[in-house]
């Protein structure tokens, strides 16, 4: 048995044109690209850091 | 596909041919944002629309510049009636790709009709104001809100489905139904649009309820059960007669709903009619009422010209009485000179009696000079003996108590003779015997003024003495 009250509050206004600039501007467009792309380039900054570090130890003369 | 780090083109390898980067990951992504994409395709081909907005967003969580999951996404909300949400996704699009992109297209066509946008608005608006009346419970109002909004945007889908909920809270289930199946032509991947259709569909058709009550009619010899097509009929064996207390509760229904007829729709239109033709008579009375107010404002004018005709006719009827009077006292008075010089001297009473009507103080100014002296010549001849004469009367009336003759005889020979003290006084008991003591008085001042020393004064004295004392 539907509920009117309940199924009521499933409906929203809907937004008028005079609204869509502010809709598109607030919008995140980040997607799932732009993650694995920053987690990319963090990996790589981070792993040459680590190269950077290591690289005095291995100009040490071996014995 | 152009590298994420340099942006050179990439091959089929997992790397890129220029910077060397690891794009297997990148790869997968986009290629995982296009599967999507052709999902969502597939769906919206089939009027999935609900399925392609869902599939469409997941391929533009992947990658935003799938610029044809962009626009498929504008296409599919422009459908749905959503237009602002359609431009929204163009204008991004638009802006990720400026070149060659059909989104553009989209926008034009849309920016060419300014009606059409502005048509699109005001459902927009129109629709938030329909909401606006569900939550303030005037619900018939937003019936007649969503009915408008729908003859201008015929998809708009959440409309369609609000005005259904509206049918279904009502109970008007055939149009929810007829409603939502119109929502499923539209967008056949609606779940919230199936479960309306469903309840709709389920309340349409006889309940379980009903069919265990159906089914629990017990069988009884005084009905009959039988089916016809899909349904159970129960017909009684023995058609019901209306008992006496029935019956005679019907007689009653039917009388008062009889009189509420007739005072309902009958009374009123004969309270109408005697209302018109009272109003017609208060108009006809009214009329008359001027009409008389007018001749009675007329006479009264008429009544108030003849009372002044008559006060003048009058006054000239008493200049003419006057004149008559004088006439007549000039008659008597010829008449008594006559009488007198024909020698009829010695018939003292007849001169009395004609001089009887001549009175020159009475006569005024219409008594003649002529006729003063005329007058005083013959009362000087003729006085004494008038006098003599009325005293003589007078007194015979005084001794017999007859006041009033003593009175007019007396008065009338000290009038001829005002040296006859005894006149006056006999006079003054005259008033004195008929109790008329103010008048006595007076005439006994006058006895004492008029013959001081007198034995009629010293009784006069007496006399008004006398009443003092009474009178206190």
């Amino acid at each position: 048995m539907i509920n009117f009250e309940e199924e009521l509050k499933k409906f929203h206004p809907s937004l008028e044109i005079e609204d869509a600039e502010e809709m598109i501007y607030n919008q995140d467009l980040d997607d799932m690209a732009d993650v694995l792309v920053r987690l990319l380039k963090d990996a790589g900054t981070g792993e040459s850091d680590r190269h950077q570090t290591v690289r005095p130890d291995s100009r040490t003369p071996r014995n | 596909m152009k590298c994420y780090h340099c942006g050179c083109d990439l091959t089929e390898k997992d790397y890129c041919p220029n910077c060397g980067t690891d794009v297997s990951l990148y790869k997968k992504l986009m290629s995982l944002s296009n599967l999507y994409y052709n999902e969502g395709l597939e769906k919206a081909g089939v009027r999935n629309l609900t399925g392609a907005v869902e599939s469409l967003h997941q391929s533009l969580k992947l990658n935003k510049s799938n610029i044809e999951a962009r626009n498929l996404l504008g296409l599919v909300y422009y459908e749905m009636g959503e237009v602002v949400a359609a431009l929204s996704e163009w204008v991004i699009s638009k802006n990720l790709d400026a070149e060659n992109n059909i989104a553009d297209d989209y926008m034009n066509e849309l920016r060419n009709n300014p009606t059409r946008l502005d048509t699109m608005n005001q459902t927009m608006k129109k629709y938030n104001v329909a909401l606006k009346y569900c939550h303030q419970e005037s619900l018939d109002l937003a019936v007649i809100q969503l009915k408008k909004v729908l003859s201008m945007n015929p998809n708009f889908i959440r409309a369609h489905q609000l005005l259904a909920l509206l049918y279904l809270n009502s109970g008007n289930y055939p149009k929810a139904e007829r409603e939502l199946q119109k929502c499923a032509k539209i967008d056949t991947g609606n779940t919230l649009t199936q479960r309306y259709l469903m309840e709709a569909q389920h309340m349409q058709i006889p309940g379980e309820d009903e069919a265990k009550h159906i089914s629990e009619i017990p069988s009884s010899k005084e009905v009959v059960q039988y089916r016809s097509g899909n349904e159970t009929i129960i017909q009684p064996v023995h058609s019901m007669q209306p008992k006496g207390a029935v019956s005679m509760l019907s007689i009653g229904i039917g009388a008062v709903l009889g009189i509420a007829i007739a005072c309902f729709l009958i009374l009123p239109a004969r309270i109408q009619a005697i209302n018109s033709s009272n109003k017609d008579r208060i108009t006809a009375i009214s009329e008359e009422s001027d009409s008389k107010s007018a001749q009675l404002t007329e006479y009264e004018q008429q009544i108030a010209d003849l009372t002044r005709e008559k006060k003048t006719l009058q006054s000239q009827i008493d200049s003419y009485q006057g004149t008559d009077s004088t006439v007549d006292s000039m008659n008597a008075l010829m008449a008594a000179t006559s009488t007198y010089l024909t020698g009829g001297a010695s018939d003292i009473q007849t001169i009395a009696g004609y001089l009887e009507h001549v009175n020159p103080t009475k006569m005024g100014a219409s008594a003649t000079a002529e006729f003063t002296e005329l007058y005083n010549s013959l009362i000087k001849l003729v006085g004494p003996r008038l006098a003599s004469m009325y005293y003589r009367t007078g007194y015979s009336a005084y001794r017999d108590k007859d006041y009033d003759t003593a009175i007019t005889d007396l008065t009338a020979a000290y009038q001829y003779d005002s040296t006859n003290g005894d006149a006056l006084f006999y006079l003054a008991n005259c008033y004195y015997e008929k109790g008329n003591t103010d008048q006595a008085k007076k005439i006994y001042d006058q006895v004492i003024n008029d013959f001081p020393g007198t034995r009629k004064a010293s009784n006069s004295e007496a006399k008004i003495a006398e009443i003092n004392n009474a009178a206190n």
